[in-house]
């Protein structure tokens, strides 16, 4: 019997939305579009328009040893040029951000080839090579797994991601990358290091309270779905935990 | 001595405040006779970004400016998110209350009575400011900053 993963438990929308983000058998909706040159302007790696840098030639310049692995697996895009290896990194905030470093994490390892995510409790990373990474970030932008206000794309000064929002909405953030404008529209100021930007990069309206709380992936017992109305994805990280305490006692399942 | 027996009151709006709504909010505390200390507390807005690869740099931030409250210029450095304050007595927090309740209309807000803010000074204080430091505006602002507290002088 083919295995078929489950992604995740629960019956709460929450729950839902996980494991949609993770099954790569699922379109992520496109919620958005940023052209190709406002990603990189934000991910400031490299000057809009210029050549990918190189961290080594090409894999069809090499000579590359008589490997069985190599053979199976496919290089990427990126791999397969040389890039260097470049980051994308996102806080998002604890009040139904779309999406949370763990999540991400899942989800892109369901999802893209070549990826080193790294995750830690108010931001996530991940690092690929260039020419992969601009396609995969494209992707989380684009898709509901993003919120211009409540998800940040900070390369460094993440803070903000468990603080109370501002008051038009936004998540704090010290080096103020992205402001909310008149006209409704966040924009980009600042590159996700903090270097001002010669233009600002808009990245759309952000969702409404509604939406974000169908979309989100974080429990929120005051302004969303409360973690302990999931019984089932209780009872499961109950079993989990229960198990590994006890595993060096070698359980048995009764 | 600083007398403890001084009520300590804190507001935490739901949401942290823009620099406009601050200097109402803070003015219109000012207006309130009874206050003795009050303190801005937030995360800090810094005029250079203070690390990561941009550190050094410039950064401008929309919130980071100066406020008046009553006849005093104040310069704020953080994003407000609580306000604290010592009264002298509990009808005092009443007062704020009530005028509290009519100002947070759009979001919430909580007042909280406890202990907040230091009324007499620590060995570290002693350390730092010597036997014959004012008491009154020991913990009141940063002390890597070097800057004093702001003194609001309310009509009497």
């Amino acid at each position: 019997m083919a295995y078929k993963p489950q992604y995740g438990p629960g019956t709460s929308v929450v729950a839902e939305n996980r494991r949609k983000q993770m099954n790569p058998g699922q379109k992520l909706e496109k919620v958005r579009s940023v052209t190709d040159e406002d990603i990189v302007l934000i991910l400031g790696h490299r000057a809009p328009g210029s050549a990918y840098p190189t961290a080594h030639p090409p894999l069809a310049e090499q000579q590359e040893p008589n490997c069985p692995m190599r053979k199976i697996v496919k290089p990427t895009e990126g791999a397969k040029a040389g890039d260097r290896v470049r980051y994308i990194q996102f806080a998002d905030s604890m009040f139904n951000a779309p999406s949370q470093p763990y999540q991400r994490t899942y989800t892109e390892c369901y999802r893209f080839r070549g990826i080193d995510p790294g995750t830690l409790s108010g931001r996530q990373i991940v690092e690929c090579r260039e020419r992969d990474l601009e396609k995969y970030a494209k992707e989380l932008i684009e898709t509901e797994m993003f919120d211009p206000a409540l998800v940040g794309i900070r390369g460094a000064t993440v803070h903000g991601h468990s603080l109370r929002l501002a008051e038009d909405g936004m998540m704090f953030d010290m080096l103020q990358r992205n402001v909310l404008g008149e006209d409704g529209i966040v924009k980009y100021v600042k590159n996700q290091i903090g270097e001002p930007l010669d233009r600002a990069v808009a990245v759309g309206k952000p969702m409404d309270e509604k939406w974000l709380k169908e979309h989100t992936t974080i429990y929120h017992s005051l302004v969303g779905t409360a973690y302990r109305d999931d019984t089932e994805y209780i009872e499961y990280v109950q079993r989990i935990h229960s198990l590994r305490t006890k595993y060096g006692f070698m359980p048995k399942e009764e | 001595m600083m007398n403890a027996a001084f009520p300590q009151i804190r507001l935490v709006p739901i949401r942290m405040l823009k620099p406009e709504t601050a200097e109402r909010l803070l003015n219109m505390l000012a207006g309130i006779t009874g206050i003795r200390r009050m303190m801005v507390q937030g995360p800090g807005l810094p005029k250079v970004v203070p690390y990561g690869p941009a550190r050094g740099s410039p950064n401008p931030h929309s919130d980071r400016k100066a406020i008046h409250i009553a006849d005093a210029e104040v310069a704020l450095r953080v994003q407000v998110g609580m306000v604290i304050l010592e009264v002298e007595d509990a009808s005092v927090i009443e007062e704020i209350r009530s005028l509290c309740d009519d100002f947070f209309v759009e979001f919430p807000y909580l007042l909280q009575e406890g202990k907040f803010m230091k009324t007499a000074p620590t060995l570290v204080d002693y350390a730092k400011y010597g036997p014959d430091a004012d008491t009154s505006l020991v913990g009141l602002t940063d002390p890597r900053i070097g800057e004093s507290p702001v003194i609001i002088r309310t009509e009497q």
